[in-house]
C-alpha cells in the first residue's frame, strides 16, 4: 500500500486530521490511566484477608445499663454459643476483619528508640486465630496459659507492673518482614510502651479491621488478652448454614441476657462487601467513563470518516474509473485511519505517561506498568479500524461512473 | 450579527442527525463535569459563611514530653498536633484576649432522657465553654446558653438540639428537664437548631462530612468531665502526668485534648493575638525548661481546611477525570462541526464571493457551535441531576452533599457557552478560510 498519497491528502486536511489525532490521543491517555486505576481498585477489592470468610459470623451487643461480672457473662455466652447447632468455634474479641474499628499500637524494636518502627493493629481474645482460621506458618499458636484478662492487664499497666502484662505475641508474616527483613521472627522481641513481647508464632496473613495505608494492611499482632466486650466471632461448619446459625446465635444470646441490644450481626462475607463498597463504586464509575470515552471516540471517527468519503466521492470515482479495485479503495481508508491512529496513540502514550506521573505525585499511585502501552495501542487500533469500516465500505461501493457525472 | 445568528440557527437545522449527535456528546461531557464539580463545590464550600473568615485555631505546644511522642505511622511522620491542654485553655480563657474564644472537643458518648422509662442514645456531643454558641452562631430555638459563671461553677446544664429533643423526649418543649450523661444529671436550659457546618471543621479528629453526624448537644466542658465522661484522643501527654484510671483514657489537664478556637475581627488583631500566644508559650518554657517546642500557631479556617486536606482524593480525581472526558467530547464535537461546516464549502464560497467578510463567516459558525453546546447544556441539566442523585445513593459519608445550588446551575450554562465558543473556534476559523473562487468554480 502506498502511503505517500495518503500523507499528501492528509496534508490538505490539516484541521480534520488534527481533530482525529487529538481525539485518539486523549482517549488513549485517559483510558490507560482509568483502566490502571480500575485494576488497582479490583486488586484492593480482592485483597487477601487471611481468614476463612465463608465460615464466619460477627455479633456485637451492648448492655443496657451497668453490668457486673463481665467475665462470668462472657463465659456463659461462649458456652451457649458453642451449643448452637452448626457452630464449630467461638471467640470473644475486641475487633473483627473489615469491622472498620480497630485497636492499634506502636511497635519499637528497642525500648530506647525515638520513633516507633511500625504501627500495627492488635487482636485480643482467646481462641481468636483458631476461630478466624488464620494459617500458622511458623512457631506456635497462643496457649491458654499465655492469656491474661483485660481488666488485670489495665490495672497492671497503670501500676507499671510488667508481670501483669502478657509477654508473648503472634504476628503476621508481613509485619515480621517489616520488622526483621529476611530473618526469622521467632523468639525476637518487640516493645510496646516499654513492655517486651516475644514473638512465638507467625501467621501467613491477618488483615487489619481498618486500612488507611494499603502497604500496612496486614501489620497485625495477636496478643494473649481475654476481652469481654460483648463482641463475638462465630465459626460455622458449613457456609450454607450461616444465616440460620446467625439467627439462632443471636436468639440464644438474647435469651441468656435480655438486657442488651444487638448492635451488629453480620456474615463476614457481607462485611467484606460493605468494606469495599467505595472501591467498587469507583471502579464501576471509571468503567462507565471508559466505555463512554471509547464510544464517543468511535462515533467521532465514524463522523469524520463519513465526511471524508462524501467529500471525496468524485476522486474515488475517478480512481475506480482508472482501474482501482474496490479493495484498493477500502485499503486506502483503512490505512489512512491506521496512520492517524498511530500518530494519536504515540501522542497519547506520552500524555498517559505524563498523567500517570501527575497521579503518582498527587494521589500516591504506582507507576503505570509497561504492558498498558501495547494493549492500549492495540485496543485503539482495533476501535479505529472498526469505526472506519462503515465509511470505508461506503467509499468502496462508489461506482466508477460517478467520475463522469456532475462535471 | 443578528443575521449571523439567524444563519447559525438555520445551519443547526440543516443536518439534524449530526446536530443531535453533537448535542448528546456535549451533554454527556458537561453532565459528567458538572456532577463532579458540584460535589467538589459543596465539599470546598465555606463551612460558616460570614464567620469562618475571622475564626482561628490557636495552638501552643506546651506538652512536656520528649519529641519521641510524635506518632509515626509506618515510617511516615505526620505532625497533626493541633490540640492543647485544658490547663493552657483555662489560662487563655482567663486572659480573654480575643472577641470570643472557646476550647472544645466532640465526644461520642451514651446518654439517656429522664423519667421511669428513659430513652437511650449514643452520639456526638460537643464539650465546650460558654462562648462557643455565640462564636459559631448556633441559633437557639428556646431557652438560653450557659454563662461564664456557670462554666466556673461546673454547673450541670446542657443545650440540646431540636432533633435530639424530639428523638429523646418526643417534643421540643424540654426546658428544665433532666438529661443523663455519664454519672451526672444535667438540666436542659436551651434548645438549639441542629448545627452541622460542613465539614465539621472545629474538630476534624472526630468526623468531617455528613448530615447524619453532628454535635447533637452542647455541654460545659468541666461539668462533663465531672460527670466522668472522657474526651476522645489527645496529641500527647506530659511525661509527669498522673497515671490514668484505665489504659485508654487521658487526663485533659496534662494531655493536649481540646481544640481552642478564637474569633478575631481583623488581621491586626490576629497578629496581636499570635504575639500574645507566643509570649504565653515563652513564659511557659521559662517555667519548664523543655527545649524544641514549636512556635505558637494561629490558623484560619480556610488555611486549616486545606492543611488538613479534608476533600477526599477520590472526589478530586473524579473531577479531573470528568474534565478530561469533557475535553475529549469537545474534540469529538469539533470534528463533527468541522465536517458539517466544510460540507457547506460551496455556500460559504458564494457568501464570500458576494462580499461577506471572513469575520462574518467566522461569527456565523462560532454562533452555531455555541448554540449546539447551549442545547447540550439544557440536556446536561437533567443528566447532572441524575448523576448527583446516583452519587447521593452511594454511602461514603459525604455524598449526601451532592446537590446543585444556584451558583452551580449558572456555572453549568456558563461552561456550556464557553465550551461552545472554544469548540467552535477551530472549525469556524477553518470555514472562514475557504477560498471563494475555488468553491464557486466547482459548484
Amino acid at each position: 500500500m502506498d502511503i505517500l498519497p495518503i500523507l499528501s491528502t492528509l496534508r490538505r486536511h490539516k484541521t480534520t486530521a488534527f481533530l482525529v489525532i487529538a481525539e485518539i490521543a486523549l482517549t488513549c491517555a485517559i483510558v490507560c490511566n482509568a483502566v490502571f486505576i480500575i485494576n488497582q481498585r479490583i486488586d484492593r477489592i480482592n485483597m487477601e484477608s487471611g481468614v476463612d470468610e465463608q465460615h464466619l459470623l460477627h455479633i456485637a451487643l451492648t448492655n443496657i445499663g451497668v453490668t457486673k461480672d463481665d467475665k462470668a457473662r462472657r463465659a456463659e455466652d461462649l458456652a451457649a454459643l458453642q451449643q448452637v447447632p452448626g457452630v464449630v468455634s467461638v471467640a470473644s474479641v475486641n475487633q473483627v476483619p473489615f469491622g472498620n474499628s480497630s485497636s492499634n499500637g506502636s511497635i519499637k524494636l528497642d525500648p530506647k528508640q525515638r520513633l516507633a518502627t511500625a504501627n500495627a493493629t492488635d487482636y485480643f481474645g482467646e481462641n481468636v486465630t483458631q476461630t478466624l482460621g488464620t494459617q500458622l506458618i511458623a512457631g506456635r499458636e497462643l496457649k491458654p496459659d499465655d492469656y491474661m484478662d483485660m481488666d488485670q492487664v489495665v490495672t497492671a499497666a497503670a501500676a507499671k507492673d510488667a508481670k501483669g502484662i502478657p509477654h508473648v505475641t503472634v504476628i503476621t508474616q508481613n509485619l515480621a518482614q517489616r520488622l526483621w527483613p529476611g530473618q526469622s521472627a521467632l523468639g525476637k522481641q518487640i516493645y510496646m510502651s516499654d513492655y517486651a513481647f516475644t514473638v512465638v508464632g507467625v501467621v501467613k496473613e491477618l488483615i487489619r479491621p481498618s486500612i488507611w495505608d494499603d502497604s500496612a494492611k496486614s501489620y497485625t499482632m495477636v496478643l494473649p488478652v481475654r476481652v469481654a466486650n460483648n463482641e463475638y466471632i462465630v465459626r460455622v461448619d458449613d457456609p450454607k448454614n450461616r444465616e440460620r446459625v446467625l439467627k439462632a446465635a443471636v436468639a440464644k444470646l438474647k435469651e441468656i441476657n435480655p438486657h442488651r441490644i444487638v448492635l451488629k450481626q453480620h456474615l463476614l462475607s457481607n462485611m467484606r462487601e460493605d468494606f469495599f463498597q467505595n472501591d467498587r463504586a469507583m471502579a464501576g464509575l471509571l468503567l462507565g467513563v471508559c466505555v463512554a470515552l471509547l464510544v464517543v471516540t468511535a462515533l467521532g471517527i465514524v463522523g469524520l470518516g463519513s465526511f471524508w468519503v462524501a467529500q471525496r466521492r468524485r476522486q474515488i470515482g475517478v480512481r475506480r474509473a482508472l482501474g482501482a479495485t474496490r479493495s484498493n479503495i477500502l485499503r486506502y481508508f483503512q490505512t489512512e485511519n491506521f496512520l492517524l491512529a498511530t500518530i494519536g496513540i504515540a501522542v497519547g502514550m506520552v500524555l498517559a505517561y505524563g498523567i500517570n506521573l501527575l497521579l503518582m505525585v498527587h494521589y500516591e499511585l504506582p507507576r503505570l506498568p509497561a504492558i498498558y502501552f501495547p494493549v492500549g495501542a492495540l485496543l485503539l487500533w482495533t476501535i479505529g479500524q472498526l469505526a472506519v469500516l462503515g465509511p470505508a465500505m461506503r467509499a468502496a461501493a462508489v461506482p466508477p461512473v460517478v467520475a463522469t457525472r456532475s462535471v | 450579527m443578528r443575521y449571523n445568528l439567524m444563519l447559525a440557527w438555520h445551519g443547526l437545522k440543516r443536518f439534524p442527525r449530526s446536530t443531535v449527535l453533537a448535542v448528546v456528546t456535549v451533554a454527556m461531557g458537561l453532565a459528567a463535569t458538572m456532577t463532579t464539580l458540584a460535589l467538589l463545590h459543596q465539599l470546598t464550600a465555606d463551612p460558616l459563611p460570614g464567620r469562618s473568615s475571622h475564626l482561628y485555631l490557636a495552638w501552643v505546644d506546651t506538652v512536656r514530653a520528649k519529641p519521641t511522642q510524635n506518632q509515626s505511622l509506618n515510617g511516615i511522620t505526620v505532625d497533626q498536633r493541633h490540640r492543647i491542654k485544658l490547663r493552657d485553655a483555662e489560662e487563655l480563657l482567663h486572659d480573654h484576649r480575643a472577641t470570643w474564644q472557646a476550647p472544645m472537643a466532640s465526644v461520642f458518648t451514651q446518654f439517656k432522657s429522664d423519667g421511669d422509662k428513659p430513652r437511650k442514645g449514643s452520639d456526638y456531643l460537643l464539650a465546650t465553654t460558654s462562648e462557643f454558641l455565640p462564636m459559631l452562631g448556633v441559633s437557639l430555638r428556646s431557652g438560653r446558653s450557659w454563662t461564664p459563671a456557670e462554666d466556673q461553677a461546673h454547673a450541670p446544664v446542657v443545650v440540646i438540639d431540636s432533633e435530639m429533643a424530639v428523638s429523646l423526649y418526643g417534643t421540643t418543649d424540654v426546658l428544665g428537664r433532666e438529661f443523663h450523661l455519664g454519672h451526672g444529671v444535667f438540666r436542659i436550659i436551651g434548645v438549639s437548631a441542629p448545627f452541622a457546618p460542613q465539614p465539621h471543621f472545629y474538630d476534624l479528629a472526630s468526623f468531617t462530612f455528613g448530615n447524619l453526624r453532628r454535635d447533637q448537644a452542647f455541654v460545659p466542658l468541666r461539668s462533663l468531665l465531672d460527670a466522668g465522661v472522657d474526651l476522645a484522643g489527645d496529641d500527647g501527654c506530659d511525661v509527669d502526668s498522673p497515671k490514668p484510671k484505665t489504659l485508654f483514657t487521658s487526663d485533659p489537664m496534662y494531655c493536649a485534648s481540646v481544640s481552642y478556637w478564637v474569633d478575631l475581627p481583623d488581621r491586626a488583631k490576629a497578629s496581636d493575638f499570635l504575639a500574645y500566644l507566643q509570649r504565653y508559650l515563652d513564659n511557659q518554657q521559662a517555667l519548664v525548661g523543655a527545649g524544641h517546642a514549636r512556635p505558637a500557631q494561629l490558623t484560619r479556617v480556610d488555611a486549616w481546611l486545606s492543611q488538613q486536606n479534608v476533600v477526599p482524593d477520590n472526589v478530586r480525581l473524579n473531577a479531573w477525570l470528568a474534565g478530561s472526558f469533557l475535553l475529549l467530547c469537545m474534540a469529538n464535537v469539533a470534528g463533527l462541526l468541522a465536517a458539517r461546516f466544510l460540507r457547506r464549502s460551496a455556500e460559504i464560497g458564494i457568501r464570500r464571493a458576494l462580499g461577506a467578510p471572513q469575520r462574518a463567516i467566522f461569527q456565523q459558525h462560532v454562533f452555531e457551535a455555541a448554540m449546539i453546546c447551549l442545547l447540550g447544556g439544557f440536556l446536561a441539566l437533567p443528566l447532572t441531576l441524575f448523576g448527583l442523585w446516583t452519587l447521593r445513593l452511594q454511602d461514603s459519608g459525604f455524598t449526601d452533599l451532592a446537590t446543585l445550588d444556584p451558583a452551580m446551575f449558572g456555572a453549568l450554562f456558563a461552561l456550556a457557552f464557553a465550551v461552545g465558543i472554544i469548540t467552535g473556534w477551530l472549525p469556524a476559523w477553518r470555514a472562514s478560510r475557504i477560498e471563494p473562487g475555488l468553491q464557486v468554480k466547482s459548484a
